[in-house]
């Protein structure tokens, strides 16, 4: 081998490899292939004779129940779809937009309210000031264990997810509105907080040292600084929120809530597929309604902050 | 090497350049000065086939590029090689892959994409000879964001080089980087041009530069060409000239044509 | 308003009116939620438990620091498997159903996400191609391109849950139907990512590599993706993380990943077994989010 090729080997031996991550993408390839041998998926079955059937027999009960046995005819469909959302459509339409509502607004101020214990820059014994010692330290003690616990907090409230919740909520709190409300709000909560805090840590500190220095106290310094530096971006995380917690609002009906979730469940119950299958298709329009509005807030935000 | 002959270029109502008349031909260094806007780049962009003329004809290497099909067309890009002002290199590669890109107009997609994944042996060892002559070869294996401003230059300047052209165009090299570096790249520039008998293009705004390096000078002005003659020969009213924003100039030397 | 008032009178007018904005902004979003309260009949009368709700809520979280090692129940049949050991494998099925939901998802989402971005329609600055390529161009790529959005919108307004629903009617209780039921949603939101990242990556290099002579294909798949990957695969993690939450629930409908235990044991008043799942699918949320954040910290640098 020629001089320049052993220089070259000699190189590439010593070139910086990121062990880390050729590992993670070899264990992430492996599993989402050899989950497929795993997981009992039984693709072949899937296409038998007895799914095939059971396939075109569902098919035909999504017709809607008064045109099953005749050709279609539009004023029964309208009818039909009217006496739907007369009887639980609109209500149920209501009551998730309600809920959805309700979390978000709850989340996000509790959100932007816990954001500021969990941001180091906020929580350090000299807020905003980069500490070159850790002189005061008893202080700093505490003020440490708070901001840790504040983000135990939102990291337990984000990592479980919200049906869950609902689920625990209904069995303390009853079959109103407030378990639903309740358990979005606390998810989005942990969601909020955390995004709110990586903003209030990423935010241009020598502003708010400059504060800091005139002898600003952490509330002073967050409401005349921190708050109009931070908020557009907030209220970016909070309508992006808002839509997932429309379609999660939907869902957590089924849990026995009154929302369309609740409604797409008795029927399915009941096995009125067409029933089930009209409201899914309500619910999707809720949802791309609610992808709209957020859409244009959060054009309206970006171009007037 | 390139011939243009009354080449225009506009972009709807705006127009780049206008009325050029140049010749360089191959082996010759040439140094372009002007105000930014004043049409260095899309000369540029003409000479290394990526716009066509709107008006007049542009002949590289003797094709005509109004006539050539895109094919041919990229057959004459891959003849000329380009250094980005902002460099264009992928920031996580390593620099032996973003030099490695330099060949994709030669190969087809296939073998691109089997050059850049799996290089063969070859091409790892003239890589390496290219970083040698710009002075970085044990930066082989580095990632790219890794390397100062002045060392990812000299990559951006390698993978130009890997393409085997027989020009090489360099759009402003000396902007974002200090003086003394500055002075290296342009060195390095036209010493590697020299040696291999490349056609140089470099587009400056530091005329000392310019002075210092290139026998023959472009002046650049408002889309027109003002001046390009040797550069002992050009006179210190005509590079204030370029400079002037707007305002009509005394001597008539300035707005000559060749 | 406490610290500002005073330095109110001395502030430009511009900051003056956009804090009046702000303040105008939150009132309303304020007075939305306060709707929305009303509408749903909520009093915070309905916040406090009744008796019975009061039990179980004392009983459920006074075992949150005790969960439990072994089963509640009184009576356990010989061969079952160990509490924890059988934790581990709900969380493994949980894992393995998320990472096949995925693994379908991303396939679709690069497919969609091609399709649905403009990057592809670029043409070359020199033009030169034939009238049939134009034609293509204009007619038939906004075609595509406008039927995928729609397609993705529909995927994406449907919850996972829901098409969990729908395809349990259709074909009962399948493990593809909930890999499936996942990756539809998620298949559209990555799709709908991609397309965005895509459409938004930096050109420079892109242009670079047409400038040396490169064809579209290869401008597009080496100078163009190269660009947005990286974000791309962020992304594309963190929605696994969601994967993985989607996938917990679905145990609710019978499917043996974590919400089914959760479920299962909480009917049963085994409280403590409750949060011995409940920690797991914790523990697993809480790794998955170390691991995105720390490749994202890697590649970044």
């Amino acid at each position: 081998m020629s001089h320049l090729e052993l220089e070259i080997q000699s190189l590439y031996r010593q070139r910086p490899r990121n062990h880390f991550v050729i590992w993670s993408g070899a264990l992430l390839l492996t599993l989402m292939i050899s989950s497929w041998f795993i997981g009992d998926f039984h693709i072949s079955d899937f296409l038998s004779e007895r799914h095939l059937t059971n396939l075109s027999r569902f098919l035909g009960e999504l017709v809607p129940h008064p045109m099953h046995d005749q050709p279609f005819s539009l004023t029964l469909t309208i009818g039909w779809v009217g006496e739907l959302l007369w009887e639980n459509g609109l209500a149920a339409t209501g009551v998730t937009l309600a809920i959805s509502v309700a979390a978000i607004v709850l989340a996000g101020s509790l959100g932007a309210l816990f954001s500021l214990p969990a941001a180091r820059n906020f929580m350090a014994p000299d807020p905003f000031v980069a500490s070159l010692s850790e002189s005061r330290q008893g202080w700093g003690l505490l003020w440490s264990a708070a901001m840790w616990g504040t983000r135990a907090f939102l990291i337990f409230a984000r990592a479980i997810p919200e049906y869950l919740w609902a689920f625990l909520f209904l069995a303390i709190l009853g079959p109103t509105a407030a378990p639903a409300v309740l358990a979005l709000a606390l998810h989005n909560l942990g969601i909020l907080g955390k995004l709110g805090a990586e903003v209030v840590e990423n935010t241009e500190s020598s502003g708010l040292s400059a504060l800091r220095g005139l002898g600003a106290s952490r509330l002073q310094i967050s409401l005349a600084g921190l708050f109009p530096l931070t908020f557009s971006r907030f209220l970016l995380f909070f309508f992006y929120r808002w839509e997932t917690c429309v379609r999660e609002a939907t869902v957590l009906g089924m849990l026995g809530i009154v929302s369309l979730g609740y409604w797409i469940q008795d029927a399915r119950a009941r096995n009125h597929y067409d029933e089930m299958f009209f409201l899914v298709l309500l619910g999707a329009f809720l949802v791309l309604i609610g992808d709209l509005i957020s859409a244009l807030a959060r054009e309206i935000v970006r171009r007037y902050s | 090497m390139f011939h243009l002959n009354g080449a225009s270029v506009t972009y709807g109502s705006t127009v780049a350049l206008d009325s050029i008349n140049l010749q360089i031909r191959p082996g010759e260094a040439v140094g372009f000065v002007g105000l930014s806007g004043a049409g260095k780049t899309t000369l540029f962009r003409l000479l290394n086939g990526m716009v066509r003329p709107t008006r007049g004809t542009v002949q590289v290497n003797g094709n005509s590029l109004a006539s050539l099909s895109l094919e041919e067309l990229r057959q004459v890009r891959a003849q000329i090689g380009f250094v980005h002002q902002d460099l264009s290199l992928i920031p996580n590669l390593r620099v032996l892959h973003n030099v490695l890109a330099g060949r994709l107009g030669r190969l087809s997609l296939w073998q691109g994409a089997r050059t850049l994944l799996f290089p063969p042996r070859s091409c790892v060892n003239e890589v390496y000879e290219i970083l040698q002559r710009v002075g970085i070869p044990e930066k082989l294996y580095q990632r790219t964001d890794r390397l100062s401003g002045g060392q990812r230059q000299r990559v951006a300047i390698a993978r130009a080089l890997f393409q085997r052209p027989k020009g090489l165009l360099a759009d402003e090299p000396v902007s974002s980087v200090d003086p003394a570096r500055a002075r290296s790249a342009v060195s390095l520039l036209t010493q590697i041009s020299r040696e291999e008998g490349l056609t140089l293009c470099v587009s400056l705004h530091n005329l000392e530069l310019a002075r210092e390096f290139f026998p023959r000078l472009v002046g650049l002005r408002k889309g027109r060409i003002a001046f390009d003659r040797a550069t002992e020969e050009v006179k210190e009213e005509e590079f204030q000239s370029l400079y002037d924003l707007g305002a009509a100039n005394g001597g008539g030397t300035s707005d000559r044509e060749e | 308003m406490g610290g500002t008032s005073g330095a109110d009178s001395i502030q430009p007018v511009s900051l003056r009116r956009g804090m009046g904005l702000r303040r105008i902004l939150i009132l309303i979003i304020l007075g939305a939620g306060l709707w929305a309260f009303i509408q749903l009949n909520l009093t915070p009368a309905d916040l406090i438990p009744n008796p019975g709700g009061l039990q179980v809520a004392g009983k459920f979280f006074s075992r949150a620091l005790s969960p439990a090692l072994t089963y509640e129940a009184e009576f356990v049949p010989a061969n079952t498997q160990p509490l924890l050991w059988k934790a581990i494998q709900a969380a493994g099925t949980t894992v393995v159903f998320a990472a096949a939901a995925m693994s379908l998802a991303l396939v679709a989402g690069l497919i969609l996400g091609f399709l649905a971005s403009t990057a592809w329609w670029v043409g070359d600055p020199a033009g030169g191609r034939s009238a049939t390529v134009v034609f293509l161009r204009r007619s038939v790529a906004p075609i595509i391109y406008g039927s995928t959005r729609v397609l993705i919108t529909l995927m994406r307004s449907v919850h996972e849950l829901l098409w969990a629903v729908l395809l349990l009617a259709a074909f009962g209780l399948s493990h593809l139907s909930a890999a499936v039921a996942i990756a539809i949603p998620f298949g559209g939101t990555l799709a709908k990512i991609f397309a965005e990242m895509i459409d938004e990556a930096p050109r420079d290099v892109a242009e670079a590599y047409r400038g040396s002579g490169a064809s579209s294909t290869q401008v597009y798949l080496l100078g163009l993706l190269p660009r947005a990957l990286p974000d791309m695969i962020a992304y594309a993690f963190y929605r696994f993380e969601c994967a993985l939450r989607s996938s917990a629930i679905l145990g609710f409908f019978g499917y043996p990943t974590l919400g089914f235990f959760i479920a299962a044991s909480f009917e049963n008043l085994h409280y403590g077994e409750v949060w011995t799942y409940l920690y797991t699918l914790f523990f697993l949320v809480t790794v998955v989010d170390w691991w995105s954040g720390a490749l994202r910290k890697r590649f970044a640098v």
